[in-house]
């Protein structure tokens, strides 16, 4: 009986529509990463596919196991322990105040080369993974940052232990081995040290995830003041319509224009707009129609990246995985993140936060082939662009915030043939 | 499998946000009080994704605030917590090494049965593969010396794959050494924060708690939801089976809310079929000494989209 109820319940349930989505945005169904085989090999495992979910809870028996099947997978998936193979080990060892040289070396005048905020030593650097991240010091360990310390350490590539003097082990006691950090020790420890916040975190994993190398930029500090700073909007990009350039160029231009409207009625209050001239064509219409200033992003000002306020303001640099990466000397990158905490920035930013953020980064306008030929992605592309990461209690959505040009994009001068069904407007050639 | 861990359950605070590191703990919360939070680590088994993803878990300070109330969790001052690493007494860390060794130890042990076992199936498969190739053969070929040459290979075979299994028997005291093992927590070595000098007070909340703490106590489960453009996304049951129903944005009651809003919130939501949910208690905070009387006073109203 109980199962004949059960059976018209799931009968009725509709399965709710599956929408084609990004699958990181929504909960997915830990049951799916079953059929990966854990504790082994996992290069060859590739990302299981979208479940199938149910609109609402129906007093089944069939959806509790289900749910109690998806709740085991997560349990088993979140348990895997992190496992180091004795072969392929690397440790490294907390120092928490900073790189500190080894202990018979001698420190002279030069330092260790090493920024203070730079706080775990791995002493044997071994794998791919330090092409990319850490700093080596005159001895050949490396130093790593907070977050690329905790990153290697979540997935499971980095064993970071209890330096002696913490652990309660006498600095003597040279054979007593080190007890390791928990995920929890290197949170509790790491987070919170030189600037590093949960969601700025969040946002450097998530991008290393995916492959991307991700390195601190110079507005990493909240603080850093740039030394000369200016806190107007750029008056300077704003074009006046019909401006001419200066010098001969400019007389020249003013005299056509002159001879053009000799009667200076394109003044609004004198006449209308378009002026009582002979108009040859729909270009000196519009032309003279284009009456509002507009700014044009390529005359905007460049300042310096320190000349802006958090949290708008460049803390990552981005590169894809595909771009070759020196650690002595950092390519331009790819793609410049400011990180905002929606927590704490309730509100979207005034055109001034976003207008500084924007002047802070270099001119990059659109280039190439394509570029020139289709319009609507010159657009979007935009002279200057910036990546702004918001992160809302661990949950990071990425925007791309691009300066367009859309005054440069004069319509009327488009030489390409007029396309579309109005060509010739209601005129329709006769048949002999 | 339905671990219960013991309550109070502690909750890491570490500058300025709640994170668990307990599996046991999230899993306990999840299956028994509706609260999800937000994964936010590395799983080691396949670190190279975004889709799912692993300890710690990060909670809403409304979230870590609920549990508090209902005294299931406490707040713990991480960073304080572990400078008890300082004055661990020796046996304590010897023991500590040695839990974490026979761990290792047993890790590897699995993995090197593994090895075996998927050895073991490779070169069964192969055999068959042989064996079959040789029916074939010997089916096609009359002749008695074709047949003499496939058996001798397949008794070829059979020696490499003994020599093998030989090898491995004599690489397991090799392979038997311990692998080395990060753990999730730090309890044990240290002892459970019981005393009250680590607890924190309860953690601030923003002013949409009431309506949080509402829809929470009506079985929602709720997530943070700004990639929805909202500030929760509802569940009617746990996210890992059911789509969300409501789009949740609270509100005070004497609060001018601006009409263009509620009908962005109401075509948001219907974009993704689902509904507007605006709420928010009738008392503020001046009128009440706590967030339990603003979440009794709670009235919700949501907003469909009809699209005449």
């Amino acid at each position: 009986m109980a199962d004949a109820d059960e059976e018209a319940i799931r009968a009725t349930t509709t399965e709710a529509p599956q929408i084609e989505t990004d699958l990181s945005d929504e909960t997915q169904d830990f049951r799916l990463l079953n059929h990966l085989n854990f504790l082994s090999d996992t290069s060859s495992a590739s990302l299981p596919r979208r479940g199938e979910k149910d609109f609402e809870p129906n007093p089944t028996e069939f959806q509790a196991d289900v749910l109690s099947a998806s709740r085991g997978a997560m349990h088993n998936a979140l348990a895997h322990p992190r496992i180091h193979h004795p072969k392929t080990q690397v440790v490294g060892i907390y120092a928490p105040d900073g790189p500190t040289p080894p202990p018979q070396a001698m420190v002279d005048e030069k330092g260790l080369g090493v920024s203070s905020d730079y706080c775990v030593c791995v002493p044997v650097p071994k794998g791919q993974y330090f092409k990319t991240i850490g700093q080596a010091d005159r001895w050949n360990r490396v130093w790593l940052l907070p977050e690329e310390a905790m990153y290697l350490m979540e997935r499971g590539s980095l064993d970071i232990k209890w330096p002696r003097e913490l652990s309660g082990i006498d600095a003597d006691d040279v054979n007593e081995p080190l007890i390791p950090m928990s995920l929890q020790a290197a949170y509790a420890c790491l987070l919170g040290r030189s600037g590093l916040t949960l969601e700025r975190y969040t946002v450097f994993t998530g991008l290393r995830r995916l492959g991307y190398a991700v390195v601190r930029a110079s507005g990493w500090d909240d603080n850093a003041q740039a030394e000369d700073s200016k806190n107007e909007i750029n008056k300077h990009a704003y074009t006046e319509p019909q401006q001419r350039g200066p010098g001969l160029a400019g007389i020249i231009g003013r005299c056509f224009a002159w001879l053009d409207d000799p009667f200076g009625t394109s003044s609004t209050a004198a006449g209308p707009i378009v002026g009582c001239g002979i108009h040859r064509n729909y270009t000196d219409v519009y032309r003279k129609l284009a009456t509002i200033p507009w700014y044009d992003p390529a005359k905007a000002e460049t300042r310096d990246p320190l000349d802006t306020d958090a949290p708008f303001r460049v803390i990552f640099h981005v590169y894809k995985p595909s771009t070759p990466i020196k650690k002595s000397a950092w390519p331009t990158p790819d793609f410049r993140i400011a990180v905002v905490n929606a927590r704490e920035q309730t509100s979207i930013p005034t055109l001034a936060q976003i207008g500084a953020l924007l002047e802070s980064t270099p001119l990059d306008p659109p280039r190439g082939e394509k570029m020139d030929r289709l319009m609507y992605m010159r657009l979007r592309h935009g002279y200057r662009n910036v990546v702004l990461a918001v992160v809302d209690q661990g949950v990071t959505s990425f925007l791309r915030i691009s300066d367009a040009a859309f005054g440069k994009e004069k319509l009327y001068e488009n030489k390409g043939p007029p396309t579309g069904p109005k060509r010739g407007g209601n005129f329709r050639p006769k048949k002999r | 499998m339905d671990s219960q861990p013991t309550l109070p359950v502690p909750i890491s605070y570490i500058s300025g946000r709640y994170l668990l590191f307990s599996i046991d703990a999230v899993t306990y919360l999840r299956r028994e009080h509706n609260i999800c939070g937000v994964l936010i680590g590395t799983l080691p088994q396949i670190p190279q994704q975004n889709v799912f993803l692993g300890l710690p878990l990060e909670l809403m300070p409304e979230e870590a605030r609920v549990l508090v109330d209902r005294d299931v969790a406490c707040i713990v001052d991480e960073a304080k917590a572990h400078d008890g690493m300082k004055s661990l007494l020796e046996e304590d860390r010897r023991q500590y090494l040695r839990e974490l060794e026979s761990q290792g130890l047993h890790a590897s042990r699995i993995l090197s049965d593994r090895k075996d076992q998927q050895r073991e199936q490779a070169l069964k498969k192969l055999g068959e593969k042989v064996k079959a190739k040789a029916a074939k053969a010997a089916d096609n070929a009359s002749a008695s010396s074709a047949q003499k040459d496939e058996s001798s290979s397949v008794v070829d075979i059979f020696d490499d794959g003994s020599n093998s299994a030989s090898r491995s028997a004599n690489m397991t005291p090799e392979s038997k050494l311990a692998m080395a093992i990060t753990p999730a927590t730090s309890y044990p070595p240290l002892p459970q924060p019981t005393s009250s000098s680590r607890i924190l007070s309860k953690p601030e909340v923003p002013l949409s708690y009431p309506l949080f703490a509402h829809l929470h106590s009506q079985g929602y489960f709720l997530s943070p939801g700004l990639r929805f453009g909202c500030q929760y996304v509802a569940y009617p049951g746990d996210p890992l089976r059911f789509h969300s129903h409501f789009l949740v944005v609270s509100a005070e009651w004497d609060q001018n809310i601006d009409l263009m809003d509620i009908i962005n919130g109401g075509r948001l939501g219907t974009g993704v079929k689902k509904g507007f949910l605006l709420g928010g208690p009738e008392k503020t905070r001046e009128d009440v000494d706590s967030e339990a009387e603003r979440v009794e006073s709670v009235r919700a109203f949501s907003i469909e989209w009809a699209g005449m």
